[in-house]
């Protein structure tokens, strides 16, 4: 896809992530975030939740899945926002609902840059908005 | 009571914790480069198909090599979680403010991606506390949201990314 190709406003596909308490291990693994309430479902307990739940990076890494799978492979995220109001805790799904909100050049640095902002919010298998974010991508011109 | 705390928070006042607000640290090397290794466990974890981080041949064409996935910076520059000099890892500047909070969860966080990260990089970062706010309690409990901000290096001196995050130090409902 190219930055010409982008109609605004568009309706992305929805993605559903299951989230097992494999994936939330292997997020600690891959992501060297040793917390144990990533892990330990006793711990996670202790702390006032019902068990283990992926870190930021895991729902970032979400958010940017979803930003460059709509971007194509010669997209690159350039900026991105999430706040945290709910966790995904192991044997809850990801849900992702985003859509295109604009298009614009940013002509600040020596060459142009062509942007893309979305919006993709991360639910939870019951509806409740975990993640809301905003995310850039930068696209080929034409 | 909570469980023990395993990474090592600093515990004070409000009052000590406002006086870390402008503290930077100096910059934390990672250990190892950019390992596609790395990269691609990340990429299985998150079900990303993004050949920027799969394919040599593509990544390389379009981005001078494999490409790390910008939502696994923050990992690329955590330390190991147990390292042969015995000391504890170093933790992030944002539990190290001191504060009576014995829990921690992310608010927000914002980063900006200025180029891209590649196998090969050594990275390095220099974290700051931005803020620190008065008591305020949410469903979790009472605690201090904490605002840091973090540069990203790559060896030659180039900043790769800039990141502003917001963490809430608490004491969870159940232990007041």
């Amino acid at each position: 896809m190219t930055w010409d190709d982008v109609i605004v406003p568009a309706q992305l596909p929805e993605v559903v992530d299951q989230i097992s308490y494999e994936r939330v291990v292997m997020n600690a693994a891959t992501t060297w975030d040793y917390v144990p309430w990533h892990y330990d479902p006793e711990y996670a307990k202790g702390h006032g939740h019902p068990t283990i739940f992926v870190n930021t990076m895991h729902l970032a890494g979400f958010v940017d899945r979803i930003a460059t799978d709509f971007g194509g492979p010669g997209s690159r995220v350039v900026r991105r926002r999430v706040s945290l109001l709910g966790s995904i805790y192991a044997g809850d799904a990801m849900v992702a609902r985003g859509r295109v909100v604009g298009k614009r050049m940013d002509t600040a640095g020596k060459t142009p840059r062509y942007l893309v902002d979305l919006e993709v919010a991360i639910f939870n298998q019951r509806d409740e908005l975990c993640c809301p974010a905003e995310v850039t991508v930068e696209l080929p011109a034409a | 009571m909570s469980a023990d705390i395993s990474y090592e928070f600093a515990f004070g006042t409000y009052e000590d914790a406002a006086r870390m607000v402008g503290t930077r640290t100096e910059p934390r090397v990672a250990g190892s480069a950019v390992s596609a290794a790395r990269i691609q466990h990340f990429a299985s974890m998150v079900r990303d198909s993004n050949p920027a981080y799969w394919s040599s041949e593509f990544a390389q064409r379009v981005w001078g090599g494999i490409v790390a996935p910008p939502a696994l910076l923050v990992g690329l520059l955590m330390p190991p979680p147990w390292m042969p000099d015995g000391g504890p890892p170093t933790a992030s500047i944002a539990v190290r403010v001191p504060l009576p909070g014995t829990a921690i969860i992310n608010a927000s966080n914002e980063a900006e991606y200025l180029m891209p990260v590649l196998e090969g990089d050594m990275l390095s970062v220099v974290e700051e506390v931005v803020s620190v706010s008065t008591e305020k309690t949410t469903r979790l409990g009472a605690g201090h949201f904490i605002e840091t901000s973090e540069t990203y290096y790559r060896g030659d001196g180039a900043v790769v990314a800039t990141c502003t995050n917001t963490l809430f130090r608490y004491t969870p409902g159940g232990d007041q």
